[in-house]
């Protein structure tokens, strides 16, 4: 019998930055196929929360996920010099040896892998790009490839829409609500944007003085 | 006031240096007559043989070039372990920085005159010396690359499973191409200037060549042999600037 999907749950998490508590006794639930959107003023602890339930900061309390949560980061964080996907071939990093992945040779199966990827978001045709020569919009949707070609089934996006005008912003907020809704992918999102959060979110969390509450 | 102190501290300071190399201007003006008179003997240069002369002026160009290759494969896991972002193993990062600047410290021409005595005269011992040193400076720089390097893609591979080192030969390698390039072309550069004179010691190359003919008073020979240095030198610079540009 398949072990069901628990989402993400979080329970007391707490983290300090430089001796200061900047999230306390934090809880929420993401279920599979939902989008959680987390509002907050800058400063409040949003990027620090995702980033302690990516595992990239230490925290207190318990995190429970189904495998480990992919990153989508605010600046999406590709190597500019690489290809699309080659981008999107370093979320696979942790199953391919050093010397192959090194030496660039990537097994088939990554490849056509990372395609799909690629096409999931919208890219098809631009893996041979360099992430250089690509849009802002096409950028953040090679940072969400990569996250997908992690196989995880949690994906955390810190501000994705931060840098991109209107129109790019709707189109990655939609991307990662398909994404939820196609391929049961829980999805916590951090936004500035409040009009964003209500329309693509299927709840609303608001993040102020370390505590989250529901907005 | 504190402004005075460093004028104080830097006129000390060349005061100290005028004592120990002891600069004699009538001295100067002396040997000046001397100087002038092997220049214009000197005219015309001569370049007979100059098929022979060309030959050890490529073999100059062999021992930087082997000596920078050999350096680049040193350099590679040294500058790794000497940037942070990179080094897998931290309790390794400040021997691996002194190792780097003990080989810096000391000249290629210096580890030359002792590796001819180690492996014999000619050009082999000269590349190793140019490598020994030049490992040294590209390490430093590659590993200064890599330090400034935006951290975000190789935390980007971090979080996606990627070990220290796997994530730096797949991002941060890449990334830092243009800039580890163009140090390597400019040490590539400086090598070519620096291997003209390691015939001095035995080390092969167009250094040989100006060593005898200085040892002979043939002053025809030795501005034919500058004039050749020179050109293959200024050549060796165009190349070299015309590579960096296309990489930055």
């Amino acid at each position: 019998m398949l072990k069901a999907d628990p989402g993400l749950v979080v329970r007391g998490l707490g983290a300090t930055l430089g001796g200061r508590a900047v999230l306390r006794d934090v809880a929420l639930d993401v279920a599979p196929g939902e989008v959680v959107a987390m509002t907050g003023a800058s400063g409040a602890g949003k990027t620090t929360l995702l980033r302690a339930i990516a595992g990239l900061l230490p925290a207190t309390g318990t995190i429970r996920a189904g495998g480990q949560p992919a990153l989508v980061f605010q600046q999406h964080a590709l190597a500019s010099r690489l290809t699309a996907r080659d981008n999107v071939l370093v979320g696979g990093l942790r199953r391919i040896g050093f010397w192959r992945a090194a030496l660039r040779l990537w097994p088939r199966k990554e490849l056509q892998e990372a395609e799909a990827c690629l096409d999931r978001v919208g890219l098809a045709g631009l893996g041979l790009r360099r992430a250089d020569r690509l849009s802002g919009g096409q950028r953040q949707r090679v940072a969400v490839a990569r996250a997908l070609h992690q196989r995880a089934r949690i994906l955390l996006a810190d501000e994705p829409v931060a840098s991109l005008d209107p129109a790019l912003a709707e189109g990655i907020l939609s991307l990662l609500r398909d994404l939820a809704r196609r391929d049961g992918l829980a999805v916590l999102v951090s936004l500035h944007q409040h009009d964003l959060a209500d329309r693509y979110a299927d709840r609303l969390l608001h993040l102020e003085d370390g505590c989250l509450r529901t907005a | 006031m504190r402004r005075a102190l460093w004028i104080i501290g830097f006129l000390a300071l060349q005061a100290a240096c005028i004592w120990m190399v002891q600069p004699d201007l009538a001295r100067l003006w002396a040997g000046l007559p001397r100087l002038a008179g092997w220049i214009v003997g000197g005219f015309p240069p001569d370049f007979s043989g100059f098929g022979d002369l060309a030959a050890r002026a490529a073999e100059t160009v062999a021992v930087a070039t082997l000596g920078t290759t050999l350096a680049a494969v040193l350099a590679l896991p040294l500058a790794l372990a000497a940037a942070r972002p990179a080094n897998p193993v931290p309790w390794l990062y400040h021997p691996v920085r002194t190792l780097l600047d003990a080989l810096r410290g000391i000249d290629g021409f210096v580890f030359a005159l002792i590796l001819v005595a180690a492996v014999g005269l000619g050009p082999f011992a000269g590349m190793l010396g140019v490598a020994l040193h030049s490992a040294g400076s590209l390490g430093k720089l590659w590993s200064e690359a890599l330090e400034a390097a935006d951290p975000a893609p190789m935390e980007a591979a971090r979080s996606a499973g990627a070990g220290r080192a796997q994530a730096a030969a797949v991002v941060l390698l890449p990334e830092t191409l243009p800039q580890t390039a163009s140090a390597t072309l400019y040490v590539w550069e400086f090598n070519i200037r620096a291997s003209t004179v390691l015939g001095l010691v035995g080390a092969g190359g167009i250094g040989q060549e100006l060593k005898n003919a200085v040892d002979l008073l043939d002053f025809s020979r030795v501005l034919a042999i500058l004039a050749l240095i020179v050109a293959m030198t200024l050549a060796a610079d165009r190349l070299s600037a015309a590579l960096r540009a296309r990489l930055l």
